[in-house]
């Protein structure tokens, strides 16, 4: 690989989707029980032909509030979801991405110092 | 549809959470007006701020609002059905005291993809770097970074690059230290699990300035998933052509591969760790030569922790000058930067923090921590692990830098912040820390070896009631003594824990001595339970809760401990609703 080619894998990987879902899956997360939330989301999202893209991703820093789930889908603000388990995470698919609603009791909005919020 | 979303947080933190009732009169008030398909209130479960009354944030115009009453409803909606500006008096000011530098991209990326690293500017410095920078100049924007060793020791980087870089041999090493042993510490981890190609792009930047064409990643084995991670980004590199001959085109090679350290607390040491990879027993030796010059193979070898060499490729890409700016004017200029702390022990919300240096410890336990649980008071802050010591909760207002921390009897470390309150006991905390070191001393000098066990035989006895007057100038001697004579950081800082309690809780100390009493409840063989029969009211719940049997009566006779069986659990002392159970 090149320069250029480095470049290119750049371009293409920015122009991916802008709705995603990211599951904290490093050790806290897992041991929270992130896999559970994971398969649920994936046939939720399956089940609804939505076009989202999940991701697994590493430990966002709210280990207390583990598994954690972060959303942005058009029309809703990005959010933060805590403490989530399969129930919860079958709603949020349904409510928050499908039905653009917020769900009560479960989002951490926490300032976190990360560029682009 | 709706177009605002109205967050809603009691953070009043005493008394019962009102989040629900505000909900409640918040949607009414919406139903009312017809305002209920436009805006959305939402109960949350966490706004990231704490002690300001009802809290409501508003999205996504991102206003503020602090101290909020059930009156303010309709002037809040009105604004925001009429687009006006805010309501001045009520704003709040969202303070971002956190700045992620390390981990921008934990919890962003997948780390199991190279893509993704790509995605977010990844191996960009390492083609700026192979490009169009000479080693030189690599060196000379890590020393403007002022960036120094995350893992503790807070060395100059750019000096230990230099010092490789100048020792001419065919045959140099880059190592990753990420043996992270430090009780309640898992930075690296994070880092490791999360974005493992910022740390690998690091070492390859390392290689190339130094001169070395072989890297070893060092992880201990209790880190299954960070091993797995690091593994597939190092086979994804190679596949890449980002590790191997010829990276990018350059004609620079390097390699690079994991060895797994077996669990010593000692192998962090870098000497140490060091005659790991070389397959020996993980013994340290006396430095100098240090590694740099003499390392592994007896070659030059740059040793770096994890956090380190992820700042590497930042630093490159957005500059030293940049790097040095971040963090407050108020600390040293020689602590710049970010540092990453594992925040746990009693705190509210425990994990891992990103916060330019400077920020106060106040700020990170009350602010950012969300303060001590259950109502109790902070007591002291540990830091730095067994080699760190404690900080008393009247220094809670220091900004957290390299030097400022020293001065205070810890240190930095690499990141593990606990949080005491109240309820612990400092004699028993540093019993715990140094009890830690005497498990994982390797037992080669003597000052460590005996000394540590020494010490560890008068603070048993001080928690046990036993300890004698003459204890406490025990304790200093021999933590001299090893802090002077011990041959590795290890035994040099294993006293540190001890002699920060003794220095500010010197008092607690002495009443575990002269009074045979634990001010703070926690050494259980200076107290005992006993049931008060005039608070008493025979209701039986204590003789239901003690695992141990040894409550015996009826509710006619009423009950009693029998205290040379309880093991003083505190059980019954929990459960009685009526303050029956004395504990002296």
């Amino acid at each position: 690989m090149n320069l250029d080619e480095l470049k290119k894998i750049r371009e293409r990987e920015r122009r991916r989707g802008k709705n995603w879902i990211r599951v904290g899956y490093s050790t806290c997360g897992i041991a929270a029980g992130a896999d559970e939330v994971f398969e649920v989301m994936q046939r939720e999202l399956e089940k609804r032909g939505l076009d989202v893209e999940l991701k697994k991703v590493g430990c966002a820093g709210m280990c207390y509030a583990e598994p954690l789930v972060e959303i942005n889908v058009e029309g809703v603000p990005r959010v933060f979801y805590g403490k989530v388990d399969g129930a919860k995470a079958a709603k949020i698919i349904e409510k928050h991405v499908a039905g653009k609603i917020l769900l009560n009791d479960h989002i951490y909005e926490i300032p976190s110092g990360r560029e682009g919020g | 549809m709706i177009l605002t979303r109205v967050l809603i947080r009691d953070t009043s933190g005493d008394g019962p959470d009102r989040t629900r009732e505000f909900y409640g009169s918040f949607l009414n008030y919406l139903v009312e007006n017809k305002l209920d398909d436009v805006v959305q209130p939402v109960r949350a479960a966490d706004v990231g701020i704490y002690d300001q009354g009802m809290v409501l944030r508003i999205l996504p115009q991102d206003i503020l609002y602090v101290r909020v009453d059930e009156d303010d409803i309709p002037k809040i909606v009105s604004r925001l059905a009429d687009d006006k500006p805010p309501l001045k008096k009520l704003l709040g000011r969202g303070k971002i005291l956190q700045q992620r530098v390390v981990l921008k991209n934990c919890g962003v990326i997948d780390p199991e993809r190279i893509e993704d690293y790509i995605g977010v500017d990844g191996y960009q410095a390492l083609g700026r770097v192979l490009t169009g920078m000479e080693p030189a100049a690599v060196i000379e924007e890590l020393k403007t970074s002022r960036l120094r060793g995350r893992g503790g020791g807070g060395y100059p980087t750019w000096k230990k690059w230099q010092f490789s870089l100048e020792v001419e041999d065919e045959e140099k090493y880059v190592i990753c230290n990420g043996d992270e042993g430090d009780p309640g510490a898992y930075m690296d981890r994070s880092v490791l699990e999360g974005d493992p190609h910022s740390v690998l792009e690091g070492m390859i930047i390392a290689g190339y300035t130094v001169g070395a064409g072989r890297g070893y990643v060092y992880i201990r084995a209790e880190y299954p998933l960070a091993i797995s991670r690091i593994q597939k980004a190092i086979d994804q590199a190679y596949e890449h052509g980002l590790l191997g001959s010829d990276i990018l085109g350059s004609g620079f090679d390097f390699d690079l591969e994991i060895r797994l350290g077996a669990g010593a607390f000692v192998c962090g040491e870098e000497t140490a760790l060091i005659a790991s990879v070389e397959g020996k027993r993980g013994y340290p030796r006396p430095r100098p030569p240090y590694p740099a010059v003499k390392g592994l193979w007896g070659k030059p070898t740059v040793i770096n922790n994890v956090e380190t060499l992820a700042n590497i490729p930042r630093i490159i890409l957005r500059g030293g000058e940049w790097f040095s700016g971040i963090g407050r004017q108020i600390t040293s200029q020689s602590s710049r930067g970010t540092k990453v702390f594992a925040l746990t022990g009693k705190i509210r919300n425990s994990g891992l923090i990103e916060v330019p240096m400077g920020t106060t410890l106040h700020e990170i336990v009350y602010e950012i921590g969300g303060g001590i649980p259950h109502g109790k008071r902070l007591k002291a802050v540990q830091t730095g692990g067994p080699s760190g010591g404690v900080i008393s909760a009247d220094f809670i207002n220091i900004p957290v830098g390299y030097e400022r921390l020293q001065k205070l009897g810890s240190i930095m470390g690499s990141g593990g912040m606990i949080v005491m309150d109240q309820d612990d006991c400092m004699v028993d905390i540093a019993k715990f820390y140094l009890r830690f070191c005497v498990d994982e001393s390797c037992g080669k000098c003597a000052p460590c070896r005996i000394g540590g066990t020494q010490m560890l035989a008068v603070l048993s006895r001080i928690t046990e009631g036993e300890g004698l007057p003459e204890d406490l100038e025990k304790l200093r001697l021999i933590s001299h003594a090893m802090q002077k004579a011990s041959l590795c950081g290890l035994g040099q800082t294993a006293p540190n824990p001890v002699l920060s309690t003794l220095n500010y809780f010197e008092d607690e100390y002495r009443e575990h001595i002269e009074n045979k009493h634990c001010p703070a409840g926690s050494c259980v063989r200076l107290f005992s339970y006993s049931i008060d029969q005039d608070k008493c009211k025979r209701c039986g719940l204590c003789i239901r809760h003690c695992p141990v049997h040894c409550i015996s009566g009826d509710r006619e006779q009423g009950f009693h401990i029998h205290s040379d069986q309880c093991i003083r659990c505190g059980q019954c002392f929990a459960e009685c609703k009526f303050d029956a159970i004395n504990r002296n």
